[in-house]
């Protein structure tokens, strides 16, 4: 707005100075031209006009804004007139034209030079200049009234005006095209930055921003692409790092695994003959030698709990820190395949074995793997704490906990009892309720804690209730997920469980 | 008298093996490679085979599942011995037509009542 202001002022000083221009060279002119004028006024006889005029034409020229001279006399009256290329002399007895403006005629009437700006009737503005011309001969006086026309001035104003108005609107449209090109560029390279952004936040680390703007977003965008870079080593470290932990982990679980197996066959070959020397299947043994076969076999068979918990203790590593898969596990025939593993060494020990399950037990949504070594271990341990001509009660039920449906598991047996104090801590890790039971009954106390870490880890949960003498009972409660079927038909892994046991147990009828 | 083939490739577990199945009467074959144990078994099937999964060459599962593509052998009982004790190995075994699953270390007299219910329920189902 100011631009277009002082614009226009520029243009009217201009216009201003122009004009002054102008009237300064009419007013020289017009005292120059007098001079001549007093010497061709003797031509105003009707016998020199032709020279009159031809002076009077040239003398036009001298001047491009003059559009009229008059040589008037002292009463205003006109007595030549030169006007667009026309000379008229007015002679006595013709009726002349005459000076009406008050100012020009004071001056004619006292010989005087004056120059005034005045309005003409037709309305258009005209500079006249009033300069005597002294006749040195017939004892008249005159006077040369020059009138200017202003518009070649006003024309050279109003093409300023219009050339300001179009250099404002050029300077105006180049301007905005300017910044808006400006602007835009500078949008532009913001937003390859923001997309570069986006993409290292997606995960695309190769990600550059190319920015040549030479300003401060080029700087910013360099100072991005080295942070990006940096970023990418790290996660480099980080993931080399984590490969080799993983490599590390995977190669810790194939020692256990391979080591449990060296153990196990080797294991199994001595307690197998040591067995079959106590039972007498290899004949007789002096009663010496009986005694030495029967503390191997004890020893053997110590060992071989060991191998246990140490397959027990990779397995709780693996299975704590990480998420295991879920796949569909039917209760029943889980438990039934775990009764049946329990029963020849109940048999053995005189351990009466019941179990109860409901018709409609649903299917779980869990890791059948850890399921199992979760009622393994409760299993386990009822059966060590349970004396000969005791008894362990299975049994299992939808039930609700804390207001979530679910199976509950209880195994209950005839035990000797766990004492009260102890029994918030059985679930804790290298926990034994009398450390002299490590020496009766073997083990470690990992079974339990195991128990819980994939109880917990399935989101169930597992107490127990004891009275010191009677005996001992382990609640297992697991969540049925939402996606869980209440029928064990729907799951595909369950029915071909249920379908390799049932051949199992038509074996075991027929 | 029930023929029972053993294969495993620990001589000294063929060997308790053998001792235990035939000091209960058993008539005992053995091998302690699978390849040719695959093909004695195809040759003359017996009436119960004892399978040890983690054999080197050709293991327990290969040979099951080669075994059971055989007309002959499509309904010997197999009784798995192994020192995987996981849900999944089991469930594996028994999918791929396993009658049985015992884990090490078991004791002689597991193995003999596992080895006698197998046969009884075999012979229960020819002759029906």
């Amino acid at each position: 707005m100011s631009l277009v202001f002082s614009a226009l002022v520029l243009v009217v000083f201009r216009h201003r100075s122009v004009r002054r221009n102008m009237e300064q060279s009419a007013r020289t002119y017009a005292s120059l031209v007098s001079k001549p004028l007093e010497s061709l006024a003797g031509f105003l006889g009707s016998s020199g006009r032709g020279i009159l005029d031809q002076q009077v034409a040239a003398l036009r020229e001298l001047n491009q804004d003059v559009s009229r001279l008059e040589i008037v006399d002292v009463r205003g009256d006109v007595v030549l007139r030169a006007e667009s290329g026309v000379v008229n002399v007015y002679g006595h007895g013709t009726d002349p034209p005459t000076i009406t403006d008050n100012e020009v005629l004071r001056a004619i009437s006292m010989l005087e030079s004056t120059a005034v700006r005045v309005t003409e009737l037709d309305g258009t503005h005209v500079y006249r200049v009033v300069a005597p011309v002294v006749q040195q001969w017939g004892g008249h006086m005159y006077s040369l009234v020059s009138t200017f026309s202003y518009e070649r001035v006003n024309r050279q104003f109003r093409s300023s005006l219009w050339l300001s108005a179009l250099i404002i609107a050029v300077g105006l449209a180049l301007t905005h095209r300017v910044s808006v090109t400006l602007a835009g560029g500078i949008t532009r390279e913001v937003d390859r930055l923001r997309e570069g952004v986006q993409r290292i936040q997606e995960g695309d680390l190769d990600e550059r921003v190319s920015v040549n703007s030479r300003d401060e977003i080029e700087e910013l965008a360099e100072a991005f692409n080295a942070m990006a870079a940096e970023l990418q080593s790290t996660i480099h470290r980080l993931r080399e790092a984590n490969r080799e932990l993983e490599t590390l982990d995977q190669t810790k679980a194939d020692l256990v695994a391979n080591v449990s197996h060296e153990l196990k066959t080797p294991l199994t070959a001595l307690r197998g003959y040591l067995e079959l020397m106590t039972d007498g299947g290899l004949g007789e043994i002096p009663d010496e030698a009986l005694r030495a076969v029967m503390v191997c076999r004890k020893n053997v068979q110590r060992l071989s709990l060991r191998v246990e918990e140490l397959v027990q203790l990779s397995h709780l590593e693996r299975f704590t820190s990480l998420d295991a898969t879920r796949e569909e596990v039917a209760l029943r025939p889980l438990l039934e395949g775990i009764a049946d593993t329990f029963r020849p060494r109940l048999e053995e020990h005189g351990i009466d074995l019941a179990l109860r399950l409901d018709r409609g037990l649903p299917v779980l949504e869990s890791n059948g793997e850890q399921i199992e070594r979760v009622f393994l271990n409760i299993m386990d341990n009822a059966v060590k704490f349970t004396p000969e001509g005791g008894s362990v009660l299975i049994v299992a039920e939808v039930h609700a906990h804390d207001g979530r449906d679910g199976v509950r598991v209880t195994v209950r047996d005839s035990g000797v009892g766990i004492p009260s104090a102890a029994l918030v801590r059985i679930f804790d890790r290298f926990h034994q309720v009398d450390p002299s039971s490590r020496r009766r009954f073997g083990g470690m106390g990992l079974g339990l804690s195991l128990v819980r870490s994939i109880v917990e880890a399935h989101r169930g949960a597992v107490w127990a209730e004891s009275e010191e003498g009677i005996g001992s009972t382990f609640f297992v409660w697991l969540p049925i997920a939402d996606r869980t079927h209440r029928s064990p038909t729907g799951a595909r892994p369950s029915v071909r469980l249920d379908a390799a046991r049932a051949d199992r147990h038509a074996v075991e009828e027929g | 008298m029930a023929r029972v083939f053993v294969v495993d490739d620990e001589p000294d577990m063929v060997d308790l093996l053998a001792t235990i199945l035939k000091a209960d009467g058993f008539e005992v074959d053995t091998d302690t490679d699978g390849r040719s144990a695959l093909a004695r078994l195809l040759a003359e099937p017996p009436d119960l085979v004892l399978l040890d999964l983690m054999m080197p060459d050709l293991d327990g599962m290969e040979l099951l599942k080669l075994l059971r593509l055989d007309p002959k052998c499509t309904s010997v009982p197999v009784l798995v011995v192994s020192a995987r004790t996981g849900h999944q190995d089991q469930l594996g075994t028994l999918q791929l037509g396993a009658n049985a699953y015992i884990c090490k270390p078991f004791s002689p007299r597991e193995l003999v009542r596992q080895v006698r219910q197998l046969l009884a329920a075999h012979q229960g189902d020819t002759c029906a």
